[in-house]
């Protein structure tokens, strides 16, 4: 479904050219569960924006679906957001001034959905998530763990296809780390393609596939 | 559109403190602005509620120096005759002191008449309770009430048809009653009647027929299309050529009834014109602009650092499927519901506190003004435009910034930032100063103006003469003599705020042909020594009348303006009719403000002729019980002498003061709005020192660590605005002192412009600012430093 050949991310200062990402070939296919591994500044988030539609390439190809998405118009790529692909952050990045319900109601009214089916498709995410009592409290009434798992309902409540995760155990404990990989793990086993950046070893291991950057460069690409 | 009202009230939770600032500065800022523009809308309309305003005209000298307003009666008489461009006109004229008015047996009641030709109310356009407005006027010895003086005389009834005495001599009808209108009009009156009814009643000499009564102010109304400059040409050509009279008329002109109100006109017989100043109209809508200002720089400080803040949720916004228009639309139209707000914030304010502000001010205006549609749609169409003004901007700074970059927080509010805010503290404080400044010159101008009569206004009253007092003056000066607590009395037509006669004529004096206009009252010996006069030349009358009959005493104006070499002994004609006295000069005495001291000391003559409207009386003592026991005294005993016409007793220094009532609402209104400009911009440097605290929390806590002391970071987080407000400083003398001279320029008599009043604006603002700046930075300098370090 995604394909991206020879993605070059790199910043000009005067006399010399810094490479983030350099030469980058890799293939997605529809169900698959990736993990981008590497230490910090090798660009696996870079990468993950890049995907994302968040940042453009210095060089290269990218398509969707065999349809380039480089340089595309502000409406389409806004197009892609709505129905195409969710994030998870690190830091959860839930809006502070909404509620648990709203928060996950938001991409909906966005899309254009109607009250009475989002009411719907957002009682199903609580129900799913064992959240419905939590329903009306605030973000920082939550755990860690548990606004990660708000975050996860909102990226996934517009069904999107692929579901881009940028370190989403990072601020978490290991125990609810894990319950939010199995939960991962769940929506992949279900369908949805995901891709995570990580720099935990067994977290990593959650995904049917790991790819290892350094110094932006693809170094292995193994089947888990 | 529920989910942004959501929106804002949660942020308005999450941030009382900023948001109140916000709020309740462009509420308070509202409020003025809504007060000042509706005075000054309700001002600057005024008389246009005339149905054929547009072609009303009055016959006057407003372009000129003098701004006469009189006319001889009989002109209209020839206009009639001679003058087919002229559709109607009407002579109206008040009297020299207010009738009394009287039904049945109930208590007499002084109020105020005109007189006016029958096509009174064509020309101008009044509302009738009762009666029939284009009959009122037809008939001699009726009467026609404005409702107020109405419902006094006759209480609920009808009035319609019932008869009145007047002056407890004639007897009038009324013929119709009429509702005082309701927009702002240099007319007023509480009763009209003919001119008719004049002659009966206020039978003046030949005051109708002859071309040197000047008493009439004339208002025409000219055909459609008739060229006022051409026809007020041939009117001018109607008067008789010779050289005995009047020759004021060469300098008359048609001029349209809407520059009367603010052409600062003199009127000599009544006070049934009213004047506007249209300066104070224009100065207090600037006022209300600046302040406006500051709460719009409050306004985008505040909301800026907020948006700020805010940049992050966007970034996830996007990245969640949010276009740009949506962000756009849900920014714009936070800061229109919080405009919103502060407007309905507003107009209950202003409903809350008008009573008090109009009584405290002296502004006055139709309150239900604000809940017409009007009214209505415009606050609301501008409060639209400013907020879309200003949050257009960082709205779509917002809503164009890149997601990925908000989402790392990489938007720096970097120094230009800071340097843009920077600005718009000081402009605000220059506001402020300038304020603060013309604050204190207005009530240094007030100070001198009313420390400086050139004459004494201590322990002095006066009894208003009314016409059976009058008639028996040897009586009362007998018996207040005969009072312990009395010193000196004398009877005058002289009494602060009460209008002084002018003439104008033309005479021969020492074989010189000269036109002399001059002020004139009559006074009696005693006045000189009862006000402290001073002499400049010859001598006061002495109590000898039948020696000083036909004597004068001019003031060293009237000698300067009619360049007199040798006054004592110069003799003229004085007054009218047949065989009019021949006067004589016998003392100049010092100028002193016989009027009130915000216009020039006039030319003035002092007569020695019997006929006067005041007994004054200075009293020897200034204990209030005294005092209050002689008025009651006096009160009892006069009322025995006067039982049909009520008696007024005043003090002195009371009229005067009675005279600055509009310098001295000026100034409140001033300072009334100068404070709250002054808080609103304390209530924004207040939200800024919070942001910056917040801001440099971290920063605080590293210098802390690494040894700073208190004092230090105190000084670190005020020197900013310290300098702000320097900078303002340095920009407003220059503009203040401008502005100020201007203000002052119009004075006849003023104060100095003193260099300490800029010092002592400048300090009190410094002052105001250090302090509420301090009460932030004290918290923030003063904080566990650990406790800011801790969170990463």
């Amino acid at each position: 479904m995604l394909h991206l050949s020879n993605i070059d991310k790199y910043y000009d200062s005067k006399f010399q050219r810094t490479f983030v990402l350099k030469a980058v070939n890799m293939e997605v296919k529809e169900g698959d569960f990736l993990s981008i591994m590497g230490p910090s500044g090798s660009g696996k988030s870079t990468l993950l924006n890049i995907i994302g539609l968040l940042d453009q390439p210095s060089a290269g190809e990218y398509s969707l679906y065999d349809k380039s998405v480089l340089d595309l118009k502000e409406k389409v790529k806004v197009d892609y957001h709505r129905n195409f692909m969710g994030f998870i952050f690190q830091a959860y990045h839930l809006i502070e001034d909404m509620t648990v319900y709203e928060n996950i109601e938001t991409p909906l009214i966005y899309k254009g959905v109607k009250s009475r089916d989002r009411q719907a498709m957002v009682a199903d995410l609580l129900d799913r998530f064992n959240m419905v009592a939590k329903k009306d409290l605030f973000p920082q009434q939550l755990s860690g763990g548990q606004q990660q798992l708000v975050g996860i309902a909102r990226a996934i409540v517009g069904k999107p296809k692929l579901l881009l995760a940028d370190e989403p155990t990072g601020n978490l404990q290991s125990v609810q780390g894990e319950m939010i990989m199995e939960t991962l793990k769940t929506l992949n086993q279900e369908g949805m393609t995901i891709i995570q950046v990580t720099h935990n070893e067994k977290f990593a291991e959650y995904g049917k596939r790991i790819i290892r950057l350094e110094d932006g460069i693809i170094r292995k690409d193994e089947k888990s | 559109m529920q989910n942004i009202f959501k929106s804002t009230y949660r942020n308005f939770v999450r941030k009382p403190a900023t948001n109140l600032i916000n709020l309740g500065g462009l509420a308070v800022s509202l409020a003025l602005v809504i007060i000042l523009s509706v005075y000054s809308y309700s001002e600057l309309t005024t008389d246009n509620f005339h149905k054929n305003g547009k072609r009303l005209y009055i016959y006057s000298d407003l372009n000129n120096e003098f701004k006469n307003l009189n006319t001889p009666a009989i002109l209209k008489d020839q206009i009639d005759l001679n003058i087919p461009e002229i559709e109607s006109s009407v002579r109206i004229a008040g009297t020299w002191e207010e009738p009394v008015f009287q039904v049945d047996d109930h208590d007499p009641i002084t109020s105020d008449i005109i007189t006016a030709d029958p096509d009174f109310f064509k020309l101008f356009t009044y509302q009738a309770i009762e009666g029939n407005l284009e009959m009122a006027l037809n008939d001699p010895l009726t009467i026609v009430l404005a409702e107020p003086l109405a419902k006094k005389l006759f209480g609920n009834e009808h009035a319609l048809g019932k008869t009145l005495r007047i002056n407890n001599k004639h007897t009038l009808t009324v013929s119709a009653v009429v509702k005082p209108p309701k927009d702002n009009s240099s007319l007023s009156f509480s009763s009209i009647a003919s001119n008719d009814t004049r002659k009966i009643v206020y039978s003046n000499g030949s005051e109708f027929t002859e071309w040197g009564w000047w008493n009439f102010n004339l208002f025409v109304l000219l055909k459609e299309g008739a060229n006022p400059t051409a026809t007020a040409q041939k009117i001018a050509a109607l008067f008789p050529k010779g050289d005995q009279g009047n020759e004021n008329y060469k300098t008359y002109q048609l001029n349209h009834l809407n520059d009367l109100y603010f052409s600062n006109f003199t009127i000599s017989w009544g006070d049934y014109l009213h004047g506007g100043d249209k300066r104070k109209v224009m100065i207090l809508l600037m006022v209300a602009a600046l302040v406006l200002i500051i709460a719009l720089v409050n306004f985008i400080n505040i909301s800026s650092s907020q948006w700020l803040e805010k940049i992050k949720q966007t970034g996830v916004l996007k990245v969640i499927g949010a276009d740009k228009i949506s962000i756009l639309r849900s920014v714009l139209s936070e800061a229109f519901i919080l405009f919103l707000m502060a407007l309905f914030l507003a107009i209950l304010i202003v409903q809350l506190l008008f009573p008090f502000i109009s009584s405290y001010t002296g502004i006055h205006f139709n309150p239900f003004l604000l809940f017409t549609p009007t009214f209505l749609i415009v606050s609301i169409a501008g409060i639209f435009l400013l907020s879309l003004i200003f949050s257009i901007i960082p709205a779509i700074r917002i809503s164009s910034s890149k997601a990925v970059d908000n989402l790392k927080k990489t938007i720096h509010n970097g120094s230009s930032n800071s340097v843009s805010r920077g600005i718009l503290v000081t402009a605000q404080f220059a506001i402020a100063i300038i304020l603060i400044a013309f604050t204190v010159l207005v009530q240094k101008q007030i100070d001198f103006g009313s420390s400086n009569f050139r004459f004494d206004k201590e322990s002095i009253i006066g009894i208003k003469l009314t016409p059976q007092l009058r008639d028996k003056k040897e009586v009362l000066k007998k018996l207040i003599g005969d009072n312990p607590s009395a010193s000196k009395v004398s009877f005058s037509q002289f009494f602060p705020g009460k209008l002084n006669e002018h003439w104008s004529s033309f005479q021969q004096i020492n074989g010189e042909k000269k036109q002399l206009n001059f002020d004139t009252f009559n006074g009696d010996a005693s006045l000189y020594s009862m006000l402290g006069l001073q002499l400049v030349q010859g001598r006061f009358f002495s109590d000898d009348l039948v020696t000083d009959e036909h004597k004068m005493i001019v003031n060293e104006t009237f000698v300067r303006e009619h360049k007199m070499e040798n006054p004592i002994g110069a003799k003229f004609v004085m007054g009218f009719g047949e065989n009019p006295p021949l006067s004589e000069i016998i003392g100049v005495v010092k100028d002193f403000h016989y009027k009130p001291v915000t216009v020039p000391i006039g030319s003035l003559i002092i007569q020695n002729e019997p006929w006067s409207s005041y007994c004054l009386v200075s009293l020897n003592t200034s204990d209030f019980k005294s005092l209050n026991r002689f008025i009651q005294e006096i009160k009892s005993e006069t009322s025995k002498l006067s039982p049909s016409f009520p008696v007024e007793i005043s003090f002195l220094d009371q009229a005067v003061e009675s005279l600055y009532q509009s310098e001295i609402q000026f100034r409140r209104t001033f300072s009334l709005f100068a404070g709250c400009a002054i808080v609103i911009c304390c209530l924004g440097i207040l939200a800024m020192s919070l942001f910056a605290c917040q801001r440099r929390i971290k920063e605080i806590g590293i210098r802390k660590v690494n040894g700073a002391k208190v004092s230090e970071v105190l000084a670190m987080l005020n020197r900013d605005f310290v300098r702000w407000v320097a900078i303002s400083f340095v920009i407003a003398t220059p503009v203040a002192w401008y502005i100020m001279s201007k203000w002052l320029e119009s004075y006849a008599y003023k104060t100095e412009l003193s260099w300490w009043i800029f010092a002592l604006a400048s300090l009190l603002a410094l002052g105001i600012a250090l302090l509420t700046v301090s009460w932030q930075s004290w918290k923030a300098a003063t904080r566990n430093p650990v406790e800011a370090l801790r969170y990463e």
